[in-house]
């Protein structure tokens, strides 16, 4: 065990913060805020579908998924940028499996 | 007994015999390396697991009904069931991963200092996972009831003991390959289906991009009748009971102790995160189809079936009828069937479309098998979480610390035996559509999981007294709301039932911060610990220093 310096694990836990937020927010456009403004909406269509139904049955699934993956890409790279390795497996702290 | 009912029999059988045969090959190899066993899967197949863990009877046989009956207001389930994977992977999964226990209310008691909490945790598990177990059980019974052409009463009673005895043999318990099985049939069994029908309807084998047409053609119908066009926003209940119904769903996903156990049993922070994201991949292959099946039976039904001669009725109509849950009224004695005197139920349209659209004998036994496979793969493990929580977390740690292991287990295959038998009987005369029964056990974990886990995570300061009162708060504010409103007709905002996990959710961490902060701050050994949840594995935080493990 090495000590850290306390500036870079707080630098760490603040970058990873953001970029939750940013994506939760993305999110919440992609479904609650179109909801929200579902009616207005409406005249604009997607491969022949009205928007606010293409953004409820496909737009917003997708968002998610992608969201996702971009969140599981970025966190190995900000792991690896800060010098921590994202496989480690501590021996001692386990949990069993059932 | 004719070809339907063998071929969809032997579909059946084979492939409850192919997650048996799995289970016991798994068992036997695993022996010798009993703890690293789950450890070895990879995340994508993890994500298959928690799919199949996921999906339930109300995805697989209810939710395309449900957007078919509701229109566009159906689409808060296909949102709401899948943004929670975004609450779960990012706010919650890979923090409880790292902090390492078996079952959620094992967390929230060791969190929180708290035994009563974690008892209290261990109720609100049963509450949870036995009503979404009703929604499973008369899942079940649609199934049976059809195959077996009795109506869905006897067909529940039959998923009861099939249920009961397939849980308590407690043989796919952590088993993962078994799931990931489940998985492959229930997901083949519902895109083929769809797929055809997407071929026979719009000559293009890819449903996703292809009903867009359908949809069109819909409104086009829907001018003629004169009846309330599919795709407007918000004709049978309010915009604020969308959001709220979206919210309920989201944040119970992210409560629901059966799919955050899973996130327990891979090695890392990383491997959790990639689990989440495959997941949502897999369970959206599924989510993303849905809204395509509604609106081809829509259209299959309005242009095929609406306007034949009631004394000439297709062959699929009668057994359904059987089942009572579908009526041909021929309420203007005209001789003619109108789409308006149809009256289908929604647990019944992903089942009977592959018959309407005629799509042979083969697919329709498809569609039985991967349904059971959906509903047995959650069943089990919400017998699997109703279990542990009364024999781990109640009897075991509360009640008689020294009971032996083969005790235990015996306190948990008889709790499965029992709440799969309450489970039924409740089932046996549904108080709602599938998709509705299972909205309250969402509503419940949003109301007493979510700002639990959420608090106990994010905020340090969040003590025992606190998320004791949060979770009773929570629970009684949802339950009540939930029976004021199917029962008295109250609601807020036009928000009815299904969406009063808003309401306890609010409450609960509302009531979890006060308490807090009007009672003793945790020690400082608890605040390190929920501090050190901000760093990866290989960091740990102690005492104001930041340890970088070798």
């Amino acid at each position: 065990m090495k000590k850290m310096d306390p500036a870079k694990a707080e630098a760490y836990f603040k970058y990873r913060t953001t970029m939750i937020l940013i994506y939760l927010t993305i999110g919440f456009l992609a479904s609650y805020v179109i909801v929200f403004f579902a009616r207005d909406l409406s005249s604009i269509t997607v491969m022949g579908i009205p928007f606010h139904y293409y953004m409820g049955s496909q737009g917003a699934v997708l968002t998610f998924i992608i969201l996702l993956f971009l969140n599981a890409v970025m966190s190995d790279k900000i792991d690896k940028k800060f010098g921590f390795d994202p496989e480690f497996v501590d021996t001692n702290n386990r949990t069993e499996d059932h | 007994m004719d070809g339907q009912f063998i071929v969809s029999l032997i579909l059946i059988i084979a492939t409850f015999s192919l997650y048996i045969g799995i289970a016991v090959f798994n068992r036997a190899r695993a022996t010798s390396d009993f703890y690293v066993a789950g450890r070895g899967v990879p995340p994508v197949f993890n994500g298959m697991a928690i799919g199949a863990d996921w999906m339930s009877a109300a995805s697989f046989i209810g939710m395309a009904g449900t957007v078919m009956a509701l229109g566009y207001d159906g689409l808060a389930y296909i949102m709401g069931w899948t943004g929670g994977y975004l609450l779960l992977t990012f706010l919650l999964a890979p923090q409880l991963r790292k902090y390492g226990r078996y079952t959620v209310p094992e967390f929230i008691g060791d969190r929180y200092r708290s035994n009563t909490a974690r008892i209290i945790a261990a109720i609100a598990t049963i509450i949870i996972s036995f009503t979404y177990s009703v929604g499973q059980l008369s899942g079940s019974g649609v199934v049976i009831g059809r195959l077996l052409e009795v109506n869905t009463t006897t067909g529940t009673l039959i998923g009861v003991v099939l249920i009961a005895f397939y849980s308590a043999m407690g043989g796919m318990k952590g088993i993962t390959w078994t799931q990931v099985a489940q998985y492959l049939v229930l997901i083949v069994a519902y895109l083929i289906p769809v797929i055809f029908m997407s071929l026979q309807l719009t000559q293009n084998p890819a449903p996703w991009l292809s009903y867009g047409q359908i949809i069109e053609e819909l409104q086009i119908l829907d001018k003629q009748l004169g009846i309330t066009e599919y795709i407007v926003p918000f004709t049978g209940a309010t915009k604020w009971q969308f959001l709220a119904l979206m919210f309920t769903l989201m944040a119970g996903t992210a409560g629901l102790p059966h799919v955050i156990v899973r996130f327990y049993t891979v090695a890392t922070m990383k491997a959790a995160r990639w689990s989440g994201a495959w997941a949502l991949l897999f369970i959206g292959l599924l989510y993303l189809s849905a809204p395509a099946y509604a609106a081809f039976s829509r259209f299959i039904l309005m242009t095929e079936v609406a306007g034949s001669s009631l004394s000439n009725l297709p062959a699929w109509t009668q057994p359904w009828i059987n089942t009572g849950e579908l009526s041909l009224a021929d309420s203007n004695s005209d001789g003619i069937l109108q789409w308006t005197e149809i009256m289908i139920s929604n647990d019944i349209v992903v089942m009977a479309t592959p018959e309407i659209a005629n799509l042979g004998i083969f697919v329709v036994g498809l569609m039985a098998a991967g349904a059971m496979a959906a509903a047995l793969s959650t069943a089990g493990g919400l017998m699997i979480a109703i279990s542990a929580a009364l024999s781990h977390d109640i009897y075991f740690r509360s009640i008689n610390p020294n009971a032996s292991e083969k005790k235990r287990l015996a306190v948990g295959r008889w709790s499965i035996i029992l709440a799969t038998v309450c489970a039924g009987l409740l089932a046996l005369n549904p108080p709602g559509a599938i998709t509705q029964i299972v909205a309250w056990a969402f509503a419940l974990a949003s109301g007493s999981f979510f700002p639990a886990l959420f608090l106990g995570v994010w905020w340090k300061r969040a003590n025992g007294p606190g998320v004791v009162a949060g979770m009773i708060v929570g629970l009684t504010v949802t339950l009540s709301y939930i029976f004021a409103s199917k029962y008295g007709g109250f609601t807020i905002l036009g928000i009815i039932d299904t969406g009063a996990g808003v309401f306890g959710a609010s409450a609960a961490i509302i009531t979890n911060i006060i308490v807090s902060l009007a009672t003793k701050p945790p020690t400082q050994e608890t605040q390190d610990e929920v501090t050190d949840l901000r760093y990866p594995e290989q960091v740990q935080y102690k005492n104001g220093e930041v340890w970088l493990k070798e």
